[in-house]
């Protein structure tokens, strides 16, 4: 299987200067923004949008074009970038952001053509320095070609960008929690209803918050159009995506593929197999909040819905392999101690049970465990995610509480012998 | 009127309103959902989840947070559903993994929301079995103020209170997830005017205060309703008690007053009840010394006087006295003479007010209804607190606000028009003309207004007020409430006809028309800005009788002093407040010693003259009270008891005011008083008594300049008095003006109609080593 390099092309191209603005215009960058300020309409580009079908890159895969159309009327809209990358396994923003900015800016100033917004913020993860200073750098260049600022490509149309960096909190991934924060306030999501961002978001004006990858493509579809964009990948999956792959395999890293293929062929080819020709025990198909598969389920395809139909998610695109020797429970243990650590602390569930949950699977892995830990352990899951269906249902505002849930389920419906072995049985409890 | 939704809960079909939140539609209906972090005045947070219950969806069940849903149509919702149920002891055992438990030694046991909802929802034991999460316990965040973190279950009460009602946002939530505390920042504590009431609404004995800390157990608590007289707002409280003394008081929610909350300084300015320097037998002035005294030799004494007509009596009677009292006064200057006299209320700023039956006077609640408050009177957050709350939530719900004046700067902040130093002059007269400026024009013509008014300083002249309540009168509906700010001024307005205050006392009172004063409940000469020249007119007067709870700077000249009940807890009467709404003052603790009320002393005195008397008991002088008004309206005993009146009766009514204008000199100097000062009973509370002792001056820019301030501190100094004060320097003041809170020993002795002299310290030192 081969790469189809749409939104990596240009870095790929280019390595050394790909994130300068002459590189990027040299390679016909902005313009198809330019094209569309002095000659297409809001609707084309949304009706573009929508023929692509496109569905967001953050995790959720909720369809962009529908998104945009729920933003509602106000003098005062927002776009707000959500670079704010943070789902341990995830790393393909980060090169959008580092190696290509352009592509990025615009892709915003498309996008805020489309929905009539005339300020656009990039937050960008507070660990982030250099990708933060290339965007900050490419939005300065923009602003001197006159891409960005009043009268753009000399049309009537103004745009600002501000770039904001985070201060380090996983939360603020989460839309409205990232709102928040951008606000000035504590990275705490906000309550839905009735704080959704498409009515009431930044500054309680209607937002439109879409990840960096969704926005980088863009430009892409403009220029070849919704249709063409649609052909790529498959039904519900169309284009391309980035796949962030780690973990125990030969050749890790960013693959630009079209959806479709299965987890074990990409494995296989782009990942170059796994390390020392190990098995796989399992894997992560969607980053840390998603539930695992197990090693012989590596036939599923890479699609939103193949996933979600296996009971879990393609997610952030975070592909993580975890050979026949990974010991699960500690795995588990510290996807679920990453989740403990950046819970924002608002809802009961999540603050105390994420933390306890890290505490159990702490005493199991060293060998501390009781029996009744059994029990307990799918029983505080459950006081967080009832049920522990998927999609989670929740006791909580935000998915976080939940996603500590995901590792821990996966472990105790496949792996539960794992977890037995590691009780001393002698303690009887 | 909405009409109104219908929705099925647990089977059963109630009735809401709509746009209600459904633990509040539930709560409505006699369905109780648990909660911890959802209070009725609070903007709703959903974080605790103990309120989850189940909603059906097109989606099947779902759980959802009562306390952000809104009611709906048809809603169908299962509040004791297994789901809910098991969400709940999940809850309950995740708030409790880290809680310390230490219920044996928590102030909160027996009244706790954590305690009882865990017996009631709880999973009844625990599967924690590792450490808890440890805190320093307790923090001081203030002087009157423990925070214990560990008992604290996050559920931000405190700081959405101190956030969206008080205004001060102090106490916030730091770090995050397992590790989020409550706390202060750093080097600023919690210094704020409400901090009581986070103590109240604390769902656990997280926050709790120095005063009520291991003093009793709420079984052991006895309990009674009754009225707040420290300010005119009259906020609803309750008194607790044990073993006879009084240990705390709480806040009522009285949706009309002061929903729930009270002021730090009503909550806690109780404590000198059980102080053991209270006035507890009769003293008389022998050979230059008080010296005790049996209460028949004072009634046989005085009524010997009294018994001669030819005696001429005056009052000074203060603010904190319930209306009966003042009633007894009036009967008994009724009873002496037949001619019409004057009253003279404790008061510095008594002046006519805006009264009279074309205008309309303001309730409380008004403010809410108004498209705009306009304020002109002292400062509100210092002299009537639970009413400049009541401004915050009106704002907060879209009232627009105009203020007046350079020394309303707590209210600056959330105002939409403030008229500062520039608008006002340092005499506190408006600088231009109001019908010029767009913005008040904009915001008052034609519109519904609520006008607080009152004067800033006794220095400031009547007309500079006058002149805005007419242009409002003119040119807006409007509606006055007259911001007069001691205790219960509104219930003497109610009781005494031709009330003058203490510029008419200093003007009128002299030896030639006065053999016999009684001082009631006051200290001029400790407290007010005519300390001197009332203090040449007692020493001038042949017998003063004070009746006070402390001997203080007036009653050390006094002929004699008799000791009082207290109006707080230790007596029953009726109180009105701002808006001429009466309600109960209760009794909860025996008063101490001889001590006995002002109407028992009096009514008791006239026996012993032998004069007529009509009304021997209180129910006598409470019907009083009020007999001129509609019986079913009047608030009498047997009315305010009806469980429908607890929250008081309104009777507006146009008092006859007969003070006059102070026509003082004016100097740069104004004065006025803080919330905190140190009079007796504030030095007695120990909780407060900290709070008001510091004395010090606000010097606007020029000042500071003009006189080298550097060092901090200076010297006030006029003829043979200097006192040493801080001063801060505020920029908000016009040029050359220098503010005096006079609620300060020896900071009321000077003669504010002559200069006072500004000596930098190190100039002072430096003449010192000369």
């Amino acid at each position: 299987m081969k790469e189809t390099l749409l939104l990596t092309k240009n870095m790929r191209d280019n390595p050394e200067d790909s994130h300068l603005i002459d590189s990027y215009e040299k390679n016909n960058g902005y313009s198809t923004a330019k094209k569309t300020i002095l000659e297409s309409s809001p609707e084309k580009i949304l009706e573009e949008i929508k023929a692509s079908n496109i569905r967001g890159r953050g995790g959720a895969g909720f369809p962009t074009g529908v998104k945009w159309g729920f933003l509602a009327e106000d003098e005062d809209r927002y776009l707000v970038i959500n670079a704010d990358e943070s789902e341990p396994g995830t790393f393909k923003d980060r090169i959008l952001l580092e190696r290509d900015p352009h592509q990025l800016i615009e892709g915003i100033i498309i996008t805020c053509f489309s929905a009539n917004i005339k300020e656009a913020f990039i937050y960008i993860r507070g660990e982030y320095a250099k990708p933060a200073r290339r965007v900050q750098q490419a939005v300065e260049q923009a602003y001197q070609k006159g891409y960005l600022g009043k009268n753009i490509f000399g049309s009537d149309v103004n745009l600002d960008i501000v770039v904001h960096l985070g201060a380090g909190a996983y939360i603020c991934g989460e839309e409205t929690a990232l709102l928040n924060s951008l606000e000035g306030r504590r990275g705490e999501p906000r309550l839905k209803p009735p704080y959704f961002p498409a009515v009431k978001g930044l500054y309680m004006k209607p937002t439109l918050v879409n990840n960096v990858e969704t926005i980088s493509s863009v430009p892409w579809i403009i220029e070849n159009g919704g249709k063409e964009y649609n052909k790529l990948g498959v039904e519900g999956s169309t284009g391309t995506r980035i796949f962030s792959l780690s973990g125990h395999v030969n050749n890790p890293g960013n693959y630009e593929i079209e959806m479709g293929s299965s987890f074990g062929e990409f494995v296989e080819t782009l990942g170059g197999g796994i390390k020392n020709n190990k098995k796989v025990k399992a894997y992560i198909p969607g980053g840390a909040s998603a539930p695992w598969f197990r090693g012989d389920q590596l036939d599923i395809k890479m699609t939103i819905d193949d996933v979600a139909n296996n009971n879990s998610m393609l997610g952030s695109g975070a592909v993580v392999m975890m050979d026949e020797d990974t010991n699960l429970v500690s795995a588990a243990k510290s996807i679920v101690s990453f989740f403990a650590h950046e819970s924002c602390g608002q809802c009961t569930p999540c603050r105390e049970g994420t933390t306890w949950l890290e505490m159990i699977l702490d005493r199991i892995a060293s060998g501390r465990g009781r029996t009744s830990d059994m029990n307990l352990l799918l029983d505080v899951c459950d006081n967080i995610s009832p049920g522990l269906s998927w999609p989670p249902k929740m006791t909580t505002i935000c998915p976080l509480g939940p996603s500590a849930v995901s590792p821990i389920t996966s472990l105790m419906n496949d792996f539960r012998d794992e977890v037995e072995s590691l009780i001393p049985t002698k303690v009887l409890l | 009127m909405s009409e109104k939704v219908n929705l099925n809960v647990n089977g059963l079909e109630i009735e809401s309103d709509p746009n209600k939140l459904l633990i509040e539609a539930c709560e409505d209906s006699g369905i109780h959902i648990p909660r911890f972090c959802w209070h009725k005045r609070l903007d709703p947070v959903g974080m605790c989840r103990m309120c989850l219950v189940e909603v059906e969806t097109p989606r099947g069940k779902m759980l959802v947070p009562s306390c952000t849903t809104e009611v709906s149509d048809e809603m169908v919702v299962d509040t004791e559903s297994d789901v809910v149920k098991k969400a709940q002891e999940g809850v309950l055992e995740f708030l409790l993994i880290n809680h310390p438990l230490d219920c044996p030694i928590c102030d909160k046991a027996g009244e706790c929301p954590l305690q009882d909802q865990t017996m009631a929802y709880g999973p009844g034991e625990s599967r924690f079995v590792e450490e808890k999460r440890h805190f320093e316990k307790p923090i001081n965040i203030s002087e009157i103020i423990l925070l214990d973190r560990e008992r604290c279950i996050l559920c931000a009460r405190c700081t959405r209170f101190s956030d969206e009602i008080s205004g001060d946002p102090l106490i916030e939530f730091i770090q995050r997830g397992n590790k989020t505390e409550v706390n202060t920042f750093p080097n600023e504590p919690f210094k704020s005017y409400f901090s009581g009431n986070t103590v109240q609404i604390c769902p656990v004995g997280a926050l709790t205060s120095t005063s009520y800390r291991f003093k009793a157990r709420p079984w052991d608590l006895k309990s009674i309703r009754s009225t707040c007289n420290g300010c005119p707002t009259g906020c609803s409280i309750e008194l607790n008690s044990s073993q006879n003394k009084m240990l705390r008081i709480l806040g009522v929610d009285n949706d009309a007053v002061n929903q729930g909350w009270m002021c730090d300084k009503g909550r806690y300015n109780f404590e000198y009840l059980n102080s053991d320097s209270r006035l507890k037998t009769p003293l008389k002035m022998t050979d230059n010394e008080l010296v005790e005294i049996e209460i028949q030799d004072v009634y046989s004494e005085l009524a010997e006087f009294i018994k001669d007509r030819q005696t001429k009596v005056n009052f000074l009677l203060g603010s904190n006295l319930t209306n009966e009292d003042y009633v007894a006064f009036r009967e008994f200057s009724n009873t002496i003479s037949k001619s019409e006299r004057s009253f003279y209320l404790n008061d510095d700023l008594l002046y006519k007010g805006f009264f009279g039956e074309n205008i309309e006077l303001a309730k409380i609640d008004d403010l809410n209804s108004s498209d705009a408050i306009v304020v002109w009177a002292e400062d509100l957050k210092e002299k009537l607190p639970v009413l400049y709350l009541r401004i915050r939530q009106a704002v907060k719900n879209g009232v627009k606000l105009v203020v007046f004046g350079h020394t309303n700067e707590t209210l600056s902040d959330i105002a939409d028009v403030f008229y500062g130093k520039d608008m006002v002059s340092e005499n506190f007269e408006i600088l231009k003309d109001l019908s010029k400026m767009k913005e008040i024009n904009n915001l008052v013509a034609g519109k519904n207004i609520t006008a607080i008014l009152g004067k800033s300083t006794p220095y400031q002249s009547d007309e500079s007020v006058t002149k805005l309540f007419e242009f409002l009168n003119s040119n807006a509906n409007s509606k006055v409430l007259n911001a007069y700010s001691k205790g219960n001024t509104y219930g003497a307005f109610q009781t005494l006809e031709n009330l003058k205050g203490l510029n008419d006392f200093v003007n009128d009172i002299s030896k030639d028309n006065t053999d016999l004063l009684f001082i009631v409940g006051a200290d001029p000469i400790g407290r007010s800005v005519y300390s001197n020249q009332i203090k040449s007119i007692i020493k001038s007067i042949d017998t003063v009788v004070t009746l006070d709870n402390f001997n203080h700077e007036t009653s050390e000249l006094s002929d004699y002093v008799v000791p009082i009940s207290s109006t707080l807890g230790e007596k029953e009467g009726t109180f009105t407040n701002i808006e001429f709404r009466t309600s109960r003052i209760d009794k909860l603790v025996p008063s101490p010693g001889q001590t006995l009320s002002d109407w028992e002393f009096i009514t008791s005195l006239m026996n012993f003259a032998g004069l007529t008397v009509e009304t021997n008991s209180l129910e006598d002088l409470n019907r009083k009270a009020y007999e001129n008004l509609d019986s079913s309206l009047s608030p009498v005993f047997d009315n305010l008891d009806k469980p429908s009146n607890l929250d008081g009766m309104i009777n507006i009514f146009n008092p006859k005011i007969a003070a006059s204008e102070n026509k003082l000199n004016k100097t740069m100097f104004f004065t006025g008083e803080k919330l905190y000062g140190d009079s007796a009973t504030e030095r007695h509370s120990d909780s407060i008594s900290m709070l008001g002792s510091k004395k010090f001056i606000e010097v606007s820019e020029s000042v500071a300049e003009k006189y080298n301030l550097t060092s901090g501190s200076c010297i006030l100094a006029q003829d043979e008095l200097e006192v040493t004060v801080s001063y801060e320097v505020n920029n908000s003041f016009p040029n050359d003006l220098v503010y005096i809170p006079t609620n300060r020993r020896e900071l009321n002795k000077f003669d504010f109609s002559r200069e006072i002299m500004i000596i930098p310290s190190q100039v002072k030192e430096a003449l010192n080593v000369n």
